[in-house]
């Protein structure tokens, strides 16, 4: 009876394992797309500027309500996008960017960019093999076509929000060379 | 007939087999990563770019878009410092000084991982808006009633609190399990 079995049950256990890896790898990747394709709905390559979140936020799970968050999705297959933005002189603020399986490949802090002298991040980012530079401007190596830029932007005193809010929104995401 | 039946038996339950590993390792599973201390838990392997499938799902699933510990530490409390799960039946206080970071954030979350919804839109208390005791210690109050001036309003249900640091000093990130962290007191129920 066993041995008739057994066959059977190798056959439900190999399935099990063949199911289990492919979900764990697609995990990243389906998370990342229902993300793409919801923000491609109002464009891809361009920044969206989110309000302060609160209660009424239910995008992306426990957003920070002290930090204005600024997103665009990007597809390199036309081309690569030039990301630009004025860096705050005195509060948190970063961009990163994001691969199609949820890695964060590249991060920028407003620290960090005062170091290196640049009040604004002016950057590239291109297909895997792309020169260091394009146009004069530093390219990052992006590992999958689509990917998600996130700039966030700390409001370390609500008095300062208005002030904070209209520097983060000089922000722009644009195809490198226009179509 | 039968072979047919068996076969899709086979595929039935190894779907379901698979499917339930995965939700046990990756979705239930606690992060990859994890070190504790206090009721506060965090990972070092938030905005990682390296590592293994398991890993890659993990912070997908419970860090979607964080950054790594050099720039944000994000620490979460499920429980108070006894241990004890946090309910908003309850009052607590979040005691403690200055952690040693550029910038910090204490703020509460519904059981769905969203903002508490509540009248007076308070969701979370900072280093610059902490009204301080003297000796420049702080408290924080999480209630359903007026807590005061550090007051996060609760509604109902379970809850968690997140300590965000922004840019920790270097001590902390290289070591977060040893970190002085606020403590979580429990007071009436």
């Amino acid at each position: 009876m066993l041995r008739k079995l057994l066959p059977w049950i190798a056959a439900t256990l190999l399935v099990a394992a063949v199911v289990h890896v492919a979900t764990v790898w697609l995990l990243p990747r389906a998370i990342m797309h229902r993300v793409i394709t919801r923000m491609a709905v109002l464009g891809l390559n361009e920044i969206r500027f989110q309000n302060r979140p609160d209660a009424s936020v239910r995008g992306v799970v426990r957003p920070s309500p002290d930090l204005l968050y600024s997103i665009c999705a990007f597809d390199l297959s036309a081309g690569p996008l030039r990301v630009r933005s004025p860096v705050p002189g005195d509060t948190y603020w970063s961009v990163s960017l994001f691969d199609n399986a949820t890695n964060n490949f590249y991060v920028l802090d407003d620290q960090q960019a005062h170091a290196t002298h640049q009040s604004t991040a002016d950057f590239v980012i291109a297909p895997q093999g792309s020169p260091a530079t394009l146009d004069g401007l530093k390219t990052v190596a992006a590992p999958s076509t689509q990917g998600l830029v996130l700039f966030r932007t700390l409001i370390d005193d609500d008095r300062k929000l208005a002030a904070i809010d209209a520097l983060r929104r000089k922000a722009r995401c644009a195809p490198l060379h226009k179509a | 007939m039968r072979t047919v039946l068996k076969v899709l038996a086979v595929l039935v339950v190894g779907t379901v087999l698979g499917l339930a590993a995965t939700w046990f390792t990756v979705i239930r599973g606690a992060m990859a990563g994890g070190v504790k201390d206090g009721p506060w838990r965090t990972s070092l392997e938030a905005g990682s770019n390296e590592g293994n499938m398991y890993l890659r799902a993990a912070v997908a699933v419970h860090g979607f878009l964080a950054l790594n510990r050099h720039e944000t530490m994000y620490y979460t409390a499920n429980t108070d410092s006894e241990g004890v799960r946090l309910d908003s039946r309850c009052t607590y206080r979040v005691k403690g000084n200055d952690p040693k970071t550029r910038w910090w954030s204490i703020t509460a979350y519904g059981i769905d991982d969203y903002l508490i919804p509540n009248a007076q839109h308070r969701y979370s208390v900072s280093k610059n808006s902490v009204a301080r005791d003297p000796d420049g210690s702080f408290s924080v109050m999480l209630s359903r009633n007026d807590g005061g001036e550090n007051w996060i309003p609760l509604v109902r249900g379970l809850f968690s609190i997140s300590l965000r640091l922004y840019n920790p000093d270097p001590g902390v990130a290289a070591d977060p399990a040893h970190v002085v962290l606020p403590i979580i007191e429990r007071e009436v129920c």
